[in-house]
């Protein structure tokens, strides 16, 4: 890192962009996450069986943390790319001495500061319905950060392929959030028929919101050290191919 | 290929994504301290040229050095060197005024504290001190143009790249701004201005390289390259129209412009006597008639080949003359 001063006042410059638009990108994750456990986990959950011997409103919390950290960190880097080329004023950034890394860098940090605020929210939401111990903080940690830079560099990518506001809201709609919620988010796999388990198992998703769920509340449908892995090749991966398209330019320089 | 020279490009050539080839192998280079005036008329890859130097383009072939340094290799040094003011606003939604430079300074590495001061010196001297704390979205258009060149200035750069900055700028705020570029320039800063209004040039600079359709046609200090088409000019009205020129006119390298009204040619020893007779042969009825010395347009005109079809480029490049 060579260019330190830059790169934090890029960073702060994405902080601060969220933060002016709190409305819309803390706020509304944090209330209706208090909707989702309010009828899923505390009203309907009442009436469903323990899974793997938590209650279900248990089960759901740490699920639903996981995917408001992926929509927070990837809502931001995507908004926040993709408004900067359409607008322009990714020049600002670009004719600086900012290395292809640093921006990079500041752009998925923004992301994760962004996820982990409102992580924290959903998590004091949780609150006044049910209180745990947490588990494993580091495990917490590890996933919180690792998973919230995967899908900002996801944020990125699509920051940069889409042409028009309406092909962010299509990878959203279409890829995204199936994805999320094909990812365990809202069921264990001993509750889904067997199709739905191998498209559970085959997705990312489910590695990262189990992870979770083991540094949370101890529980998981699969192997924690599995989990570890395919976030670390997840966000390593992306987080290089963001690097290589910042460097050649890719739909930044004409 | 020497390394003081702040600014040097060697057989540039640029295809955009939809294979338009923009620059054919350009070369030239700027000194240090120079007021450097790169005219052509729109589309002819000025702002191509400015994008490549500044990192907001790539290119396909050559070299691109800013004192010495690649502009591909080593990206991190020539962009601390180089200040640039954008044709188009482009500024950070999310900020206020006065944030706009802080932020910008930052970005290049410069402590907070200093970018503060400096913000305000600069918000001082472009009279947007009173704004500060505004949405840029809210200033006038001279205000914003104003914003762009104390954007460019945050870092202290070497150089300063000005695309078309008096584009679209009333006249009073244009001779302010001319002059608080001499201004810079005699405290020691080179200066790369991209204009299309020939005037601009012609005044403000000290060396000038006229692009066309992505060729550079002429390179050379401005006086030189005014007298290098030679004294003087004369300029015929006509009363009526003339479709075509002759072939004895053409012969004599007259050239037929506004609506075939007005002939021009370069006086040399035989020609205005000839010319002259083979207007009154044609029976040509004279309005007016000028004869003074060589500008930088006649250059110009001499340089790109004036023709009908290119008339409607070289008005556009003449600043209007009620803004005069
Ligand atoms: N992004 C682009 N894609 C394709 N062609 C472009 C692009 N930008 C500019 N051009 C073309 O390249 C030529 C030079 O443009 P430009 O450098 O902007 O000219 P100038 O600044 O001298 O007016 C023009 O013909 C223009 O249409
Ligand atoms: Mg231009």
């Amino acid at each position: 890192m060579k260019n330190r001063t830059g790169f934090r006042a890029l960073v702060g410059r994405e902080i601060q962009r969220f933060l002016s638009v709190f409305g819309q990108t803390i706020l509304p994750p944090v209330v209706s996450s208090f909707l989702y456990i309010f009828i899923f986990g505390f009203s309907i959950g009442r009436s469903l069986q323990e899974v793997s011997g938590v209650s279900y409103l248990e089960f759901l919390i740490p699920g639903l943390i996981m995917m408001y950290l992926i929509e927070g960190s990837y809502g931001n880097a995507s908004s926040s790319l993709f408004v900067s080329r359409w607008a322009n004023h990714i020049q600002e950034i670009l004719v600086t001495p900012l290395s292809y890394l640093e921006m990079v860098l500041a752009f998925l940090i923004g992301g994760l500061v962004r996820s982990v605020l409102t992580a924290l929210g959903v998590y004091l939401v949780s609150l006044i319905f049910v209180r745990f111990p947490v588990y494993n903080v580091w495990i917490v940690l590890y996933f919180m950060i690792f998973v919230s830079l995967g899908f900002a560099s996801v944020g990125l990518l699509v920051g940069l392929l889409s042409e028009e506001f309406e092909h962010i809201s299509m990878w959203t709609t279409f890829v995204v959030e199936p994805l999320i919620f094909f990812g365990g988010v809202f069921h264990s796999m001993d509750m889904v028929p067997h199709v739905l388990k191998v498209i559970t198992a085959a997705n990312p998703i489910f590695y990262m919101v189990n992870g979770l769920r083991y540094g949370m509340i101890g529980v998981t449908d699969a192997n924690i050290y599995l989990c570890m892995a395919v976030v670390m090749v997840f966000f390593s991966t992306l987080f290089a191919f963001s690097v290589y398209l910042f460097k050649i330019g890719y739909k930044l320089r004409v | 290929m020497t390394d003081n020279n702040a600014i040097s490009i060697h057989n540039l050539v640029k295809y955009y994504r939809n294979r338009f080839l923009a620059l054919k192998n350009i070369s030239f280079e700027v000194n240090e301290g120079e007021f450097f005036g790169f005219l052509g008329p729109n589309g002819a890859g000025k702002t191509t040229t400015i994008n490549i130097l500044t990192g907001l383009a790539n290119f396909n072939e050559g070299t691109v050095r800013v004192f010495g340094h690649d502009v591909m290799k080593d990206y991190r040094e020539t962009r601390k060197l180089i200040g640039l003011v954008p044709q188009e606003f482009n500024f950070d939604p999310y900020l206020s005024i006065e944030q706009i430079l802080i932020y910008e300074g930052g970005y290049f590495g410069i402590p907070r504290k200093t970018c503060r001061d400096r913000a305000r010196a600069l918000l001082n001297e472009f009279g947007l001190y009173e704004k500060r704390n505004q949405d840029y979205r809210r200033l006038s258009g001279g205000m914003k143009r104003r914003l762009l060149i104390a954007r460019a200035l945050i870092h202290e750069p070497k150089i300063l790249i000005l695309d078309e900055p008096t584009a679209g700028v009333d006249l009073e705020l244009r001779h302010r701004l001319w002059q608080f570029f001499r201004d810079l320039n005699a405290r020691g800063r080179t200066i790369f201005l991209t204009t299309h209004y020939i005037e601009e040039a012609e005044r403000l600079c000290s060396t000038i390289g006229v692009i066309h359709r992505g060729q550079i046609v002429a390179f050379n200090e401005k006086n030189r390259l005014i007298r290098e088409i030679s004294g003087h000019w004369v300029v015929v009205e006509l009363r009526q129209p003339l479709k075509a020129l002759s072939e004895e006119l053409t012969r004599f390298g007259v050239t037929l412009g506004r609506e075939g009204k007005v002939l021009r040619f370069q006086e040399q020893a035989g020609v205005t006597p000839g010319v002259m007779k083979e207007i009154h042969r044609l029976g040509l009825e004279i309005a007016r008639l000028d004869v003074r010395k060589a500008t930088l347009e006649d250059t110009f005109i001499k340089l790109t080949g004036f023709k009908d079809s290119f008339e409607g480029d070289l008005d556009s490049m003449r600043m209007a003359a009620d803004e005069e």
